[in-house]
């Protein structure tokens, strides 16, 4: 079954935009159910976030596709694409490639809460991407709804009309028809000529264990099927289709032909998944378009960390939970790395702490491992003094001081919605971390939009914690990478005993050095257990120790006595401490609890 | 055979030809529950010449296990042994005398409250056998007594010793604790000071534990009980007092004359065989320990209708476990953990814990002894630490 070219004017290709919690995924839920996707037994809450990890905390963490097939007003049958994004600042490379799949976005935004700063950036980005996009008011079932001060907001705001906006409650099952047919007459048809030399997007991609990659594409010219001979254009891979088809809500369809405009995958025995980058061209290896879909850009790690098994037999398990996780996910990168203090295990670089967190979460739930992870570290740019330039994740490859000529460090442009009421409060915060103010704009009469460059070390922490339970929870944050600094950075180390604990050390600005020095020194000892001797802490810049505290020596355990009877009991419970002190890592002759571990990381938190 | 073998069969007693053997009987009566305590006892008598009825029976069939075997320590511990009267005592010590060999320098303890017994019971006692007495003071002020819901007062331990020894018993041992809810160094060094006039063979130096099940374990939070540091002072303290005086700190909580170590009890800490009688009683027999269960009816019944006691646990101690056994027990002892025991009976070698002691003798936790090293005063505070440590690098 092939597609004329009349039909390619009855298919809709769109994405949905909100910020977290404003109810994209249960909107996505609606739009499916209405087009009769899934059958009421099939239907689950949120199928297309079908991850666990994305159910619990409410995100999208990976894009995904969905072909629904619409009967509108007009009596005439739609084919609707819906291309699932992710939802967060950190994937938003992953964002603009699933818009650049699209002709137009629905916008959702809450009734009770208006714009949020990353409903704002990702609105933004599609209207780069020339997206129609088309505001859609939900949660209006609520009593605090206010459809009409939000209308207004997006008009004042981002410059689009929404007086027609279908106000809707996904939850509630209210007027999702409107948005159906808001589709169909707003967003335009996609354009494209099947006889032009291929050109298809590639959007997302997973593996599958029999299938190989499952390449999740969108075709501007030219046809694809099976036997197709194509080559992707950013790698210059070749293979040959083996299947093509579209992707449903429970799974894939296979059908002959993909044409232009439409949405689906294809699967050629791709083995890895380097072979199919989001962002890439596919092409017809021979007789291939010239020039590829512009945008592309390699997947480039901002953030990196340690990631360890606290029980060190099972290194081997971490690299299998690496090597299946990156299948999936191009994104991360890992090699192996090993510490004097925690043994053998793996750099890897993740696009921000978000991916870092849900990476380190999946492999702790889907591979049952116990993970102890180093400090985040962005990636610094170092010139020596031997006229190089270096490129440092991992704050032990710092160099040696005396052959610094000089560092630099990333800055992003951070972008921050907060009530007005708390302004005084996000503009201390940027401040403490160093912070350059750009610009304030009020929203309405009670929001403002703050502009900050931030340097990313500042933010990678745990900048969003802090500036949420200083704003009780109201600030929304987007962030993009700006570029690289002069600036005046040192490595700090920290000493148990007087020996340097390699996984704790960290690169800092010269002028914070005292005051991270100090709490560190404080957390550490605060979470250190008294052992058989008194430990010093130190933390040191070079030979020069800033800071220091002691634990305390242990000065006595429970002196039960020990008779007949209670000599099974009592070795069992040494025993038991024995395991128990397993999961404390030693360094030197220092046991340190996983849990001070995770405390330094979270420095400036308040406890 | 070797010198070596020869020192190594002495320390371990396996130069005797003869099995020796100590014998527990758990008394599980009191007058009152104290509200520290979580032994096993009731405070119904009732059932006291029942009880005594099913030990004679459980003797009897007891006789094949301790076949050859000679018993040179009897201790009657409970609960308030001294609740059963110096009739029953007598009965059961002559009972226990026709069914085992008991040698005739055999220590035989029993323990008492000093408000139970009279100067004439003590002399009755005496002549039934009893050649030691243990008495619960805990302490020799009357606040801490009250506190502690003990039924004596300090001038009833004062007036027990005193009747004790006037009664012939030579070798007298009492219980002293420390770490009491509102216990200072100044009450402590008092009770202690007290303590050592009356010139017991013996004393027990114990620290409060708050015992899951037991009312202080209740009332924990409202218990005004020392922190760590006066914890550690305490003890520290009474081990210095009672050293000044003349008696050895032989074990973490225990001080005695020289050669007036309680016998029995170094049976446990030496990892010898004994064998218990009574509910909540426990054996160390053939390489197996177990318990009987904590039920006075239960065992009755089940002895007296010819059945052996419900046993509430029971675990062979494999070599691997006897090793750590013997690094756990060892270093309770001012004598040690021995390198030739370490090497001959357990055919390890020695080299990772004499590593392990060097390095944290720097701290004053432990001292060298002629053959193997032993931990100080200071070691036994944080002793539980320091064998979980060694047993763990000896894992690595």
């Amino acid at each position: 079954m092939s597609l004329s070219l009349k039909d390619i004017n009855s298919i809709r290709n769109f994405c949905i935009i909100a910020h977290i919690d404003h109810g994209k995924s249960t909107l996505a839920d609606r739009l499916l159910a209405h087009c009769n996707a899934v059958s009421a037994r099939e239907m689950q809450d949120q199928i297309l976030d079908n991850m666990e990890l994305e159910k619990e905390r409410g995100i999208t963490i990976k894009a995904r596709a969905c072909r629904l097939n619409y009967t509108a007003e007009d009596g005439k049958t739609y084919e609707l694409n819906l291309i699932d994004t992710p939802g967060h600042v950190d994937f938003h490379y992953e964002v603009s490639r699933s818009l650049a799949a699209c002709e137009g976005a629905i916008l959702v935004v809450d009734a009770t809460q208006g714009i949020e700063a990353q409903t704002l950036a990702n609105t933004y980005l599609a209207i780069e991407s020339d997206l129609e996009v088309l505001p859609v008011i939900n949660k209006i079932d609520l009593l605090s709804a206010d459809p009409d001060r939000v209308k207004h907001e997006i008009e004042d705001i981002i410059g689009i009309p929404a007086e027609d906006a279908p106000c809707i409650s996904a939850k509630r099952d209210i007027n999702i028809d409107a948005v159906l047919e808001t589709i169909v007459k707003g967003v335009p048809a996609p354009k494209g000529d099947p006889d032009k030399p291929l050109r298809a997007l590639i959007f997302d991609s997973q593996y599958d264990n029999y299938r190989g990659v499952v390449i999740h594409l969108r075709v501007m010219d030219g046809r694809i099927s099976a036997g197709t001979r194509i080559r992707m254009m950013a790698t210059g891979a070749e293979f040959s289709v083996v299947e093509v088809g579209h992707l449903t809500a429970l799974g894939i369809a296979p059908c002959a032909e993909l044409l232009p405009g439409e949405v689906g995958y294809l699967t050629a025995a791709i083995k890895n998944v380097s072979d199919s980058r989001v962002g890439d061209t596919v092409t017809y290896a021979e007789g291939g378009a010239e020039e590829p879909l512009p945008g592309y850009r390699a997947a480039q790690p901002m953030v990196y960390s340690g990631l360890y098994t606290s029980d060190t037999t099972r290194y081997p398990d971490l690299r299998d939970a690496l090597e299946k996780l990156v299948l999936n996910d191009a994104s991360l990168t890992f090699e192996p790395e090993s510490s004097a203090a925690l043994g053998f295990g793996f750099r890897c670089g993740f696009l921000g702490l978000l991916h870092m967190e849900v990476i380190q979460e999946r492999i702790e739930r889907e591979f049952n491992l116990d993970l102890i992870t180093t400090a985040p570290s962005v990636v610094y740019k170092v010139k020596t003094t031997g006229n190089d330039e270096v490129f440092i994740d991992n704050p032990l490859n710092w160099p040696d001081p005396g052959t610094i000529e000089y560092a630099e460090e990333p800055y992003v442009n951070a972008n921050i919605i907060v009530p007005s009421e708390y302004v005084g409060n996000i503009m201390e915060i940027c401040q403490d971390r160093r912070g350059i103010y750009k610009d304030l704009r009020y929203l309405d009469a009670t929001r403002v939009e703050l502009h900050y460059e931030l340097p990313l070390n500042e933010i990678i922490y745990d900048f969003f914690d802090t500036l949420k339970s200083r704003t009780r929870g109201y600030a929304s944050l987007d962030y993009e990478f700006l570029g690289y600094r002069r600036s005046s950075l040192v490595k700090l180390d920290i000493l148990l005993n007087g020996d340097i604990v390699d996984a704790l050390s960290f690169i800092v600005h010269s002028e914070k050095a005292y005051a991270k020095a100090r709490k560190m020194a404080e957390k550490l000892k605060a979470h250190i257990p008294r052992q058989m001797f008194e430990i010093p802490v130190q933390a040191a810049v070079g030979n020069k120790v800033i800071a220091r505290e002691t634990v305390k020596a242990m000065r006595k355990d429970v002196l039960a006595k020990c008779y007949g009877g209670d000599i099974t009991r009592k070795k069992k419970l040494l025993e038991k401490q024995k395991e128990g002190k397993k999961r404390m890592r030693s360094f030197g002759s220092v046991e340190v609890p996983q849990e001070a571990f995770m405390a330094v990381l979270k420095l400036d938190s308040e406890e | 055979m070797s010198l070596r073998k020869l020192q190594v069969q002495y320390i371990t007693g396996a130069h005797r030809r003869l099995r020796r053997m100590g014998i527990y009987i758990h008394v599980p009566f009191c007058a009152k529950k104290c509200a520290y305590c979580d032994f096993y006892s009731l405070t119904d008598d009732a059932s006291m010449d029942a009880y005594v009825k099913a030990l004679c029976v459980d003797f009897r069939r007891s006789r094949t296990d301790l076949a050859g075997a000679s018993v040179d320590t009897v201790y009657f511990g409970g609960g308030t042994p001294g609740l059963l009267g110096h009739k029953r005592l007598a009965q059961l010590l002559k009972k226990l005398r026709s069914n085992f060999e008991i040698t005739a320098d055999a220590e035989i303890t029993l323990e008492t409250n000093p408000a139970t017994l009279t100067g004439e019971d003590y002399a009755k006692l005496v002549r039934a056998g009893f050649n030691r007495i243990s008495f619960g003071v805990q302490s020799l002020d009357d606040g801490e007594l009250a506190t502690l819901g003990r039924i004596h007062t300090s001038e009833d331990a004062r007036a027990a010793v005193k009747a004790a020894r006037t009664a012939g018993f030579q070798n007298i041992s009492i219980d002293i604790m420390f770490g009491l809810p509102g216990q200072s160094e100044e009450s402590l060094g008092r009770t202690l000071s007290e303590a050592i006039a009356l010139e017991p063979e013996h004393i027990s130096f114990y620290g409060l534990k708050i015992e899951e099940g037991t009312p202080f374990h209740e009332m924990r939070d409202k218990l005004d009980l020392p922190d760590e540091d006066l914890y550690a002072k305490l003890y520290l303290l009474g081990a210095e007092k009672l050293t000044s005086a003349g008696y050895s700190h032989y074990e973490i909580s225990n001080f005695a004359k020289p050669g007036l170590e309680s016998r029995h009890n170094l049976r446990y800490w030496k990892l010898n065989e004994y064998i218990g009688f009574g509910p909540a009683a426990h054996s160390y027999l053939n390489n197996t320990r177990y318990g009987i269960t904590r039920d006075l009816n239960g065992y009755i019944s089940a002895v007296t209708a010819g059945q052996l006691p419900e046993r509430s646990e029971s675990e062979p101690v494999e070599p691997e476990a006897q090793l750590r056994e013997y690094i756990m027990m060892s270093l309770r002892l001012s004598t040690g953990i021995n390198r030739m025991v370490y090497e001959a009976r357990f055919g390890r070698s020695f080299e990772k814990p004499e590593e392990f002691f060097r390095r944290i003798s720097r701290g004053g936790l432990c001292v060298p002894t002629d053959n193997g090293w032993r931990l100080t005063a200071k070691g036994f505070l944080i002793s539980n630490t320091i064998i979980v440590k060694l047993l763990q690098y000896l894992d690595e």
